[in-house]
């Protein structure tokens, strides 16, 4: 036998105690681990490098007013900017109108677009085809393998903000360093069907020189159109995805608060059960100090039985949170950044040991330091 | 010369717990000495002080005053962390209620203590099988307390008090839990050990039977030490 044996078989000493605790530990963590890697995805993550170089420029007032097209050209005059292309949210929905069946739709610029988005590697074949036909469309690596979609094959999507169902033949597929699950058309298309549509964008995305420059450019881009009818807004591609997640609400302070009562309610049910199954021992930890264990040993015991439980509970909680990440995070979108990685891991694992550690430091030291008198009397 | 034939010297020993205004006198002026090699038989009424007098001899409580020497080391100047160290060398302490632990099996509680020596996982087996042969149960290594008889429990922690070696055999009423025929196994186990291996045994007891296997009883009342 070796002492970490001996703290095992002292932990499964009462195993219906010792699971439920497991249990609830499990439960915690892996709602932490979920809300860790939101956390993660929505606020700590930068994006690639050309992500931090891309701007959004949109109405002040709201996503659902438009910008004038002219637009364009005058933000193209301003230095620092590399290339700016219209991008349109269609908003239509594929076969039906389940969630699983949304994926985001934009129309813009085919020629211009690469310039904006040089991150999204894509064939040169596939790239000029879609430039070549206005029915065309691309769509990143994910979608396509949701659907199984080839280049080549003709998809329909339906109306929902303009009138027109666009009939599109996906002329490539592209790859993005997250999956996007995104389709791309031509303005034109929509144009020619819709009248109102015409010179009427959602928003410009815009690819500044450098990171340095972004903070510039989108201040010249605001202040250029300070006292036109259409006031505008520029922000990151950062910034402007979180504020769609913010429409959902205040997620900071939410994610912050499941997270931290999460983590406080597992520390004082498991603060409890130690608390418990230590005073049910005292007897035993006189005994022990009779036999030669001395203080710190004893202390370590006890704490190693609580963080041990703990993190098993723990990684209960953290493997299955860690694959249901995988899965949101294949959704795409707003949701590709939701993902587990080797830090949240261990962060969340030393959330468990933590909480192991806190609950059972207390009694621990107490019984440690407990007379060896008043523990051969301890009746229990 | 004759002092180091002492193993146990008890000087003087008072011990007095004051709870707010009263005072209970539990030992009382105690000289003792007890020979290396010797079985000593504790009696007394309950109350008498005899637990606290052994307990004083490993190293576990603190008289109010006086001093006392154990297998030749001042006990009472030894702290928390020596105090741990000196009883696993040289003390076996025995129950009356056993103090096994029920999630460890007979063997497991046996090596316990030798967890805390620098001794390898085979040289503690050899200990261990060892000392449970010589109580007799060579053959319920694998069993839990709880899966023992109240004497085979008693003959475990007899095993495990003196797996490490140690020179003296403290039991606190050792045979208050058991059967005319377990105490009896129990008895000739420490006599045997007390004959054989040279362990000087000191037993607290009620039972003037057990009594009978010591060479020595002295008797305890009211905290003073009655004269031979
Ligand atoms: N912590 C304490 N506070 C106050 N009194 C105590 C304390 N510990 C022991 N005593 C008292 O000391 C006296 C002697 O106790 P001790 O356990 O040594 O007696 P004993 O001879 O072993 O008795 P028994 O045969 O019942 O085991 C008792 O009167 C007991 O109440
Ligand atoms: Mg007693």
């Amino acid at each position: 036998m070796t002492l970490s044996l001996f703290i095992t078989k002292s932990a499964l000493r009462n195993k219906r105690r010792t699971l439920l605790t497991m249990l609830g530990v499990a439960v915690s963590l892996g709602l932490l681990t979920l809300m860790m890697s939101v956390w993660k995805g929505f606020y700590l993550d930068t994006g690639s490098a050309e992500s931090a170089q891309r701007v959004i420029t949109r109405h002040k007032v709201s996503l659902t007013n438009f910008l004038p097209s002219y637009y364009r050209e005058r933000i193209r005059t301003i230095t620092g900017v590399v290339a700016v292309v219209p991008n349109s949210w269609f908003g239509g929905t594929y076969k039906d109108d389940k969630s699983g069946n949304f994926f985001a739709q934009f129309f813009t610029d085919a020629v211009e677009w690469p310039k904006v988005y040089p991150e999204y590697r894509i064939d040169p074949d596939e790239l000029r085809a879609w430039q070549r036909d206005r029915a065309g469309a691309i769509v990143d690596d994910a979608l396509a393998t949701q659907y199984g979609w080839k280049v080549g094959q003709k998809i329909i999507l339906k109306r929902n903000i303009y009138p027109v169902d666009p009939e599109l033949t996906i002329r490539g597929i592209y790859h993005p360093p997250e999956a996007s699950k995104t389709m791309y058309f031509h303005t034109e298309y929509v144009e020619e069907a819709v009248s109102w549509a015409k010179g009427q964008p959602g928003t410009f995305s815009i690819m500044c020189a450098s990171p340095e420059a972004v903070t510039q450019v989108s201040q010249a881009v605001d202040d250029m159109f300070k006292n036109a009818p259409a006031p505008t807004k520029t922000e990151s591609e950062k910034a402007f995805t979180l504020g769609f997640i913010n429409m959902l609400g205040n997620v900071k302070v939410f994610i912050l608060g499941i997270g931290g009562a999460v983590v406080f309610a597992t520390l004082l049910v498991s603060a409890n059960t130690m608390a418990m199954a230590i005073r049910e021992r005292t007897r035993e930890v006189a005994v022990l100090k009779i036999l030669g264990f001395q203080r710190f040993t004893i202390l370590a015991l006890f704490v190693g039985e609580a963080m041990l439980q703990c993190i098993i509970g723990g990684l209960f909680g953290i493997l299955p949170a860690t694959l249901m990440t995988a899965i949101v995070s294949s959704m795409g979108g707003f949701f590709a950044g939701i993902k587990m990685t080797p830090g949240l891991f261990a962060v969340a694992v030393g959330v468990a040991a933590f909480i192991g550690f806190i609950s059972a430091i207390v009694p621990s030291y107490n019984a440690s330091k407990l007379a060896i008198v008043d523990g051969l009397r301890h009746i229990g | 010369m004759s002092e180091t034939r002492n193993i146990v010297e008890v000087r003087d020993v008072s011990k007095v717990y004051k709870r707010d205004a009263f005072e209970v006198t539990v030992l009382e002026h105690v000289t003792l000495d007890i020979l290396s090699g010797e079985f000593v038989a504790l009696m007394g009424p309950s109350g008498s002080g005899k637990t606290t007098l052994l307990n004083m001899i490993a190293a576990i409580d603190h008289p109010t005053s006086g001093e006392m020497r154990v297998n030749g080391s001042n006990v009472f100047a030894l702290d928390d962390a020596e105090a741990a160290r000196w009883r696993n060398e040289n003390i076996g302490y025995i129950f009356q209620t056993f103090n096994l632990i029920p999630v460890l099996t007979a063997f497991e509680n046996v090596e316990l203590p030798l967890l805390l020596t620098r001794l390898s996982a085979s040289e503690r087996k050899e200990h261990v099988m060892t000392a449970l042969s010589m109580v007799g149960l060579g053959d319920r290594v694998h069993h839990l307390p709880k899966q023992l008889s109240g004497g085979q429990e008693q003959r475990v922690a007899i095993a495990r008090a003196l797996v490490t070696d140690p020179n003296l055999l403290l039991a606190d009423e050792p045979t208050g839990d058991l059967d005319t025929k377990s105490a009896t196994d129990v008895l000739e186990i420490l006599k045997r050990l007390n004959e054989e291996s040279g362990k000087t045994v000191i037993m607290v007891t009620h039972d003037p039977h057990a009594a009978s296997y010591a060479h020595v009883t002295r008797h305890l009342e009211k905290g003073e030490l009655l004269p031979l």
